[in-house]
């Protein structure tokens, strides 16, 4: 592309993949949608959280707001959330099966052991679209999920708990990610740092060899500050709460991102009222008819916050019907 | 002291209970089941926080205002986006040659919105330049996207074959 000195393709190269983590760097890359890429990935993937707490029964020691906090912030998977509606843009009234999944939090300790009530003790009573989303996440060795309340004898907890779709922006509970590495230029060969120090930074700063010798090894002393380099090599630690798989926080990141573009380039297009029926056509990549990876999601959803509105109405989100072929893009039905 | 807390002055137990039912983030106490079904919004210390990204009733999506002290140049006021559009756009606009001026700006940090100054050489306007650019990042993104999953795959099976391997081998000690 014009605006890469070395003139090389945009790859990916991965250091770690496995269900937890995604550790990678993307060359020949630009700083500015690099860090798009990783703001997107952390606040504006939608997911599924407790919502709304309906508390039926609570004598344990914590007070009813504290639990519901609780359960908010539990971790639930989230593959498959395409398949719900946004709450509010839901035709019904409070909540329904097409836009939120329904647990329950019945416990009541009767034996004199401190009895503990855990993620795993979500009962989910609604219909889902699909197995998978809502479960609480359970990756320890136990399988029981995080710890929510400790009831005494005599002591009961019975829950209603609605869990919907939502984007971190609204709230945390709703991030897919635990924490997103980010890290460029390892060396400071750019000089976009300043490390502070007593008498010679290059002895009081801890140096991450390995990082900067896969970006290209340490600055040469002798050669001239570059003052044109750019950034070009990214290096990403996904990290997922368990509600996505690593790779699909990336992927949908960057759907996410190329949708809010899209959007853009439609709204600019549109508030010309010309007939000049450009067509996305032209800047879709081969890869977007779903690749590999279409299993979970038909392509493009629309981004439901703001719904179809967002774009001038169309309102062929609403209805009942799936989010999906409600395409924020014209006429285009179908595509990515 | 507004008329409600007044009519409600003389009881705690009614107090607490118009505090709960006033407060949107908090739902509904059921006085028939001896005050203890409560619906409560699972944490939020503030309501409408999805004015964040969802548009106002009637709201654009952006706004377009030419600049007419400058020529070739216009301010695009963007609703509900925030940093992550806002760099992206005008440091990418950057790096096109007919591109004479471009930043944006976030007026206050309490309300979502930024707005971009675009100035062009002319040869094209600041609306076209702002259309190609975002056309350019989407399919960036879309090699990228490719890279990834192709990439992904590959190293998922190397590891998880790895994994199985060290399984195996310890299982023959």
């Amino acid at each position: 592309m014009d605006y890469d000195p070395e003139g090389g393709a945009i790859n990916v190269r991965f250091l770690q993949a496995d269900n937890q983590r995604a550790n990678f760097i993307v060359q020949n890359f630009n700083l500015e949608t690099a860090n798009s890429l990783r703001r997107v990935m952390l606040a504006e993937i939608p997911t599924l959280a407790i919502d709304v707490v309906e508390v039926l029964d609570n004598t344990s020691v914590l007070a009813d707001e504290f639990v519901c906090h609780r359960l908010g912030l539990v971790p639930l998977s989230s593959r498959g959330v395409g398949e719900l509606l946004y709450s509010r843009d839901c035709d019904c009234d409070g909540y329904c099966d097409q836009c939120s999944v329904v647990l329950t939090l019945n416990a009541k300790c009767t034996g004199s052991e401190i009895m503990k009530v855990y993620a795993r003790d979500l009962v989910i009573e609604s219909n889902r679209p699909n197995d998978e989303v809502g479960r609480p996440v359970i990756t320890d060795a136990e399988g029981t999920g995080s710890c929510i309340v400790k009831l005494r004898r005599g002591q009961a907890i019975h829950m209603r708990c609605i869990a919907k779709k939502g984007i971190a922006k609204e709230h945390a509970k709703w991030a897919p990610s635990a924490a997103i590495g980010f890290e460029y230029d390892p060396a400071n060969k750019l000089h976009h740092l300043d490390y502070w120090h007593e008498e010679d930074p290059e002895k009081e700063w801890p140096k991450d060899e390995e990082r900067i010798n896969l970006d290209g090894g340490p600055a040469n002393p002798d050669e001239p500050f570059n003052y044109e380099a750019i950034p070009n090599r990214f290096f990403f630690d996904v990290e997922t709460v368990g509600g996505l798989d690593p790779d699909q926080i990336v992927v949908q990141g960057i759907e996410t991102l190329q949708t809010k573009l899209a959007s853009v380039i439609h709204e600019l297009q549109g508030s010309s009222g010309g007939p000049d029926g450009m067509d996305l056509g032209g800047a879709q990549s081969p890869t977007m008819n779903g690749g590999a990876y279409g299993a979970a999601d038909g392509g493009y959803t629309t981004p439901g916050y703001g719904g179809a509105s967002a774009w001038g109405g169309a309102g062929a989100a609403q209805g009942g019907t799936t989010p999906y072929g409600a395409t924020p893009y014209g006429g285009q039905g179908q595509g990515w | 002291m507004t008329e409600l807390d007044g009519a409600n002055a003389h009881s705690w137990n009614n107090r607490i209970g118009a505090l709960v039912e006033h407060n949107p983030a908090c739902g509904l106490r059921d006085n028939t089941k001896d005050h203890r079904h409560v619906t409560h919004k699972a944490d939020y210390d503030a309501d409408d926080r999805f004015e964040l990204f969802l548009l106002d009733d009637g709201q654009q999506k952006i706004e377009h205002k030419e600049e007419t002290r400058v020529p070739n140049t216009a301010i695009f006021t963007f609703n509900k986006e925030d940093h992550t559009l806002g760099n992206l756009l005008s440091q990418r606009l950057l790096k096109y040659e007919y591109i004479v001026f471009a930043a944006y700006k976030v007026p206050h940090p309490l309300f979502a919105t930024f707005e971009l100054r675009v100035s062009t050489d002319g040869t094209i306007t600041p609306k076209d330049a702002i259309i190609k650019c975002c056309r350019d990042v989407v399919q960036d993104l879309g090699v990228l996207k490719n890279s990834f999953t192709t990439e992904w795959l590959g190293k998922k099976i190397v590891s998880e074959g790895e994994a199985e391997r060290i399984a195996r081998e310890n299982n023959t000690y």
